[in-house]
Parts: C-alpha cells; structure tokens; sequence
C-alpha cells in the first residue's frame, strides 16, 4: 500500500517541478528530493500516476509525459507567463486551469487552430479571461468523457 | 479537447468526431469548468489525497449548472452506445 503523505509530496514536487521549468522531474531527481532509493522513487512515480490517471508516462519508459494541466511533452497549446514561452498545456480545455498554477499573474495561451492553422491567443489573470482573440474561441470534445468512449480522451 | 477559431472550423477539422455535435463548450462555460474549488489547490501539498478526489462531483454539479447532462460530458454509459 503506497504511503498516501509520500505520494502528495511527490505529486507536489512534480506539479511545482513544472511551474518552475516547463518540464517534469526524472524519477531519480525525484527520488533524491524525497529522501528515497533511486528504484523506490521510480516505484513511487508509477503509484502517482496510477492515482492521478489523467497524467501519463510516456508509453514503454519511466519519463512524465503529461500532468495535467501542464504537458511535459509539447503540444500546440503553448503557455506564456511574464513574457517567458517555457510551459506547454495538456490541451485545450486544461489550458484554462493554468491559471490557477501561477496566482497573480496574467498567462497567455496561443495555439493554432486546428483547421486553419490561424493563430488562437487568450489571457487568463486569477481566473478569469482578460483577453480573447478572436472573440469566438469555442472548445469543442471530440470524444465523450468515460474511459468507455474508447478514444484517446483528450483529443 | 480542443479550441478551435469556431464551430465551424472545428467541423472542418479532418479528425472530427461526427458524433461529437454535443460537444461544443462556450470559453467562458470552459474557464468556469476548469476554475471549479479543487482546481484552485493545485499547488496544496495534499492536492492528490484531498482535492483531485472532488473532481468528479464538482464536475458534474458545474455540467448540471450548464445543463450539459448528457452521457457524452458526464462519461456516464451511453444507453446508445452498444458496448
């Protein structure tokens, strides 16, 4: 049974690991942070992302591919926050909750559509969307939510 | 989960779901889905045991708000859908 203080103190080391450089931490940097064997630190990672099953490991390796709401892997939703590119979200949709990873500032988030390749930019402050261009940005879900929809769910 | 510069460009997309006509969100609908309590506790140490557990039911009770009560957003069985 994983020790349920160790695994919030990992997803925290992972989540801020994020905000501070863009990318996730390797399982061994996490490992030596959290006072663990470099093998019990992989072990420990694998128990993480079993719990928060919204991330992923990239397929056949130990390396975080993504943790919503930010992506370790870049996409097209790329994430501005004072006047730094360094952050990519996981999608379109948990794009808007970076926000609530940087309180106090505003965050730009610009991607192409997916039809036109014509560029698609808003910014967020605390929340709330401060700017929108063009005005009528809609999201749109692909596939329905439940694992029984049998498609990539974040497409 | 996508944004697109509109409907109908998403539409257009050559990936789209026709199934999927359901699943168009406005952003602001998507920014208050997205800005629900847990989310705003993303950085809490006891962000995995405590509030991604409340997820589920936040996000149903913000789909209800929106009336968006379909199977398709709630990822509850589809009676459609022949498994």
């Amino acid at each position: 049974m994983p020790d349920q203080a160790l695994m919030d103190r990992m997803f925290t080391r992972i989540m801020r690991g994020l905000v501070d450089s863009g990318t996730a931490p390797h399982y061994a940097e996490l490992a030596r942070a959290l006072g663990l064997s470099v093998e019990d630190g992989r072990r420990l990672l694998h128990d993480v992302m079993q719990a928060y099953p919204i991330g992923w490991l990239h397929p056949e390796t130990d390396y975080i591919a993504s943790f919503p709401p930010l992506n370790s892997l870049p996409t097209q939703y790329r994430v501005t926050v004072r006047g730094e590119q360094r952050w990519f979200a996981q999608c379109g949709f948990e794009a808007t909750s970076v926000t609530w990873l940087f309180p106090g500032e505003t965050i730009r988030i610009d991607a192409p559509c997916l039809d036109c390749g014509d560029p698609l930019a808003l910014e967020m402050r605390d929340g709330a969307i401060t700017w929108v261009d063009p005005p009528g940005i809609v999201g749109h879900l692909n596939y329905g939510f439940g694992a029984s929809r049998g498609r990539n769910w974040f497409l | 989960m996508n944004l697109f510069q509109a409907e109908e460009h998403a539409r257009r997309w050559p990936a789209f779901n026709p199934k999927s006509e359901q699943g168009f969100i406005s952003l602001v609908d998507l920014a208050g889905f997205f800005g629900t309590e847990s989310r705003r506790h993303m950085l809490d140490g006891n962000y995995l045991s405590t509030w991604y557990p409340r997820r589920g039911v936040e996000r149903r009770e913000y789909f209800e708000r929106i009336g968006k009560t379909t199977p398709f957003w709630l990822g509850t069985p589809d009676p459609e859908e022949k498994s």
